[in-house]
């Protein structure tokens, strides 16, 4: 029994991840007042680049840096369309998502042919030692991929950022009070792009996470969805980091279930168990936790005299 | 002016089309296939013979509908998301509703009929959950309807997996999860007689809610109330609309369109159940929906040609070896260079 829900952590932690990666850089950009529904398209897109770039050289890390790089042009483009062309970013997020889709699928196609199921070289496994060993905690957290403990520490930072920067001041005015801050000497435009560049980043990672580090290949519409839970995470943790890695985690061990159950010998129908993160994040976005406030100006424009 | 200004908000699909489509050709180019072998693939699965042209029109009957039900909504400012998910609940209902022997043996057609109205039905609840969330939480309907949709993918995953459901039953274990095939009599009639062409008669069903969607957007109140709550709800309601409501019955409206085009697949060319019937239309009825901007005849245009883009790329990928998927980029590229250039069209309007 014990060994078993040692299993489970290990399990809700590792799908979880991607979760957790996305939806803390989306966060970011969320309050500086821009939505990526992008986010799965982002996701997508680097999953891809990370199973090409690591079956190309053989270098899973360097794979990791293609997915980040990927990720980081395709936010770079989502933030000239919300942030300099104004464009509806719901709508433009909608495109992101069908080019990611049908771009990574086609390139696939091209690159490997058919259906084939290339392997790639993945990301080892990183026992810590001395702690990997212990007899519960180790097989729940301390065997994991080396990108969780860097993905981990990243998390740390942007919370840090958001509450104890001068930068995450700035990215929460130009979320809430674009004209304030714009009046105080913020940079509402340029807050705003590197808001979006650090969802792209983490983005990146979460991707990569999902094909190089998890899969260790490439399949079509591989992230099928994610990036919208990770969406969903967000609004339920209510735009704060501590809450939405929370909600991350719920989604996480309500996915672990699907291979938990069986094991145990609970036979729930596995659609159910498949539709039951979807259907925590309806409950959590309907406000089941209590009405939740969004950045003021979120997917707002901002145009300076307006 | 208003003229130049109405030409200039038309020209901005037909240029992001054709820019899309030159793209999918250089795509083409680069992946090494030969471009006019491809285009006659194309052409052939698109035009080619009546079955092509029957099954390409089928196709934008789908998606005419669910742009359709896109552009009412969005009238009120509510972007409806869920068309895969208001597609798929559809299909379960129509099927549901087909496979039952009592519904199979009603007199005058009904047989027909009540497994589309059923479909349509479940498609206007699915749609008016997110409606309900929108008004009683404030909920973003972007997010409840794609979240939705997923939720209702999965239904028709445990539909056709559990013989409790809608699984035909087991008798060996090479039994595919999927449905039986609904009655003969709930399948939709052919419009034309001639059975080397799959056209049905949701075209007629189609043409005639788009003269309706029409006539309701333009010349009744509820489209007046749908436009002013769209460009001013707080205004809105002073005057005393009943916003809430209204907000409801534009969502269901939509996920109503949704549900009677999954209805229609079924019981038009599908006949069974299986997972992923609804395979993409959703979104593709979306794009037709945003790029018609709001005009019904936008739609029915957008619709062709998306109808025909998409027989035409299943084509190109059997007999040319060109993944289908070159058209999801296309589309994905029309609506990013539509959403795009509204500053720009704007300006150039503004500019004179």
């Amino acid at each position: 029994m014990e060994e078993m829900l040692a299993v489970f952590i290990a399990s809700t932690l590792r799908l979880a991840m991607p979760l957790m990666l996305a939806a803390s850089g989306e966060l970011v950009s969320e309050r500086a007042g821009v939505l990526n529904l992008s986010l799965e398209g982002m996701m997508l897109t680097a999953a891809f680049f990370g199973a090409l770039g690591s079956w190309a050289s053989g270098n899973p890390y360097l794979g990791v840096a293609c997915a980040i790089l990927a990720s980081v042009v395709v936010s770079a483009v989502q933030a000239w369309l919300s942030v300099n062309l104004r464009a509806n970013q719901l709508v433009v997020g909608i495109g992101f998502n069908i080019l990611a889709l049908g771009a990574t699928t086609l390139l696939y196609r091209i690159i490997f042919g058919g259906l084939s199921r290339e392997e790639i070289p993945g990301l080892p496994k990183l026992a810590v030692k001395g702690l990997s060993d212990l007899p519960f905690a180790g097989t729940a957290f301390f065997q994991q991929s080396v990108i969780v403990y860097v993905g981990l520490a990243l998390i740390v930072l942007i919370w840090a950022m958001l509450n104890h920067t001068s930068f995450g001041l700035a990215v929460r005015a130009v979320g809430d009070e674009p004209r304030s801050a714009d009046k105080a000497g913020i940079p509402v435009a340029a807050t705003r792009w590197k808001a979006v560049l650090i969802t792209g980043f983490m983005a990146g990672f979460a991707g990569a996470f999902i094909s190089i580090a998890d899969i260790h290949t490439f399949t079509e519409n591989m992230t099928n969805g994610a990036g919208y839970l990770a969406l969903a995470a967000v609004i339920f943790g209510g735009w704060n980091v501590g809450r939405t890695i929370a909600a991350c985690l719920l989604f996480g061990a309500a996915t672990a279930l699907q291979f938990q159950l069986p094991a145990m010998g609970i036979h729930v129908p596995t659609a159910f168990l498949l539709m039951l993160p979807y259907l925590l994040a309806l409950l959590a976005v309907a406000g089941v936790v209590g009405r939740l406030e969004p950045p003021t100006s979120l997917t707002l424009p901002f145009q300076r005299g307006k | 002016m208003t003229d130049r200004r109405r030409l200039l908000g038309m020209a901005v699909p037909f240029v992001a089309v054709l820019g899309s489509m030159i793209v999918g050709l250089l795509l083409i180019a680069a992946s090494g296939k030969d471009v006019p072998d491809a285009i006659e693939a194309f052409m052939d699965g698109a035009f080619g013979s009546a079955f092509a042209i029957g099954a390409s029109i089928n196709r934008a009957v789908t998606l005419s509908l669910v742009g359709l039900g896109f552009i009412l909504a969005f009238r009120a400012n509510l972007t409806n998301v869920g068309g895969e998910g208001q597609i798929a609940v559809g299909g379960i209902a129509a099927t549901a509703l087909g496979l039952w022997p009592p519904i199979a043996s009603l007199p005058l057609g009904l047989a027909v009929i009540v497994p589309l109205l059923g479909g349509t039905l479940a498609g206007a609840f699915w749609g008016g959950i997110a409606g309900f969330m929108k008004v009683r939480f404030g909920t973003n309907e972007v997010i409840s309807t794609l979240l939705l949709g997923f939720v209702a993918l999965l239904a028709v995953y445990w539909c056709v997996q559990s013989t409790a459901l809608l699984r035909q039953p087991q008798t060996s274990s090479a039994t595919l999860p999927e449905s039986l095939q609904i009655a003969d009599a709930a399948k939709l009639p052919s419009l034309t007689g001639n059975a080397e062409s799959p056209l049905h008669i949701g075209l007629v069903i189609c043409l005639l809610l788009a003269v309706a969607t029409a006539i309701v957007l333009q010349r009744s109140t509820f489209g007046l109330r749908l436009r002013a709550i769209g460009l001013n709800e707080l205004a809105a309601r002073r005057a005393g609309m009943p916003g809430g409501i209204m907000m409801v019955v534009a969502l269901a409206m939509a996920g109503a369109f949704g549900g009677l085009a999954g209805a229609i697949m079924l019981q038009g060319e599908q006949y069974y159940l299986k997972t992923g019937f609804s395979s993409g239309y959703g979104f593709d009825g979306l794009v037709v929906g945003l790029l018609s901007r709001g005009s019904t005849l936008g739609v029915l245009a957008g619709a062709l040609f998306f109808g025909f883009l998409r027989s035409g790329g299943i084509s190109m990928e059997i007999m040319a070896q060109v993944p289908a998927a070159l058209t999801l980029v296309i589309q994905g590229l029309i609506v990013i260079a539509v959403a795009g250039s509204v500053i720009l069209v704007e300006k150039l309007q503004g500019a004179r």
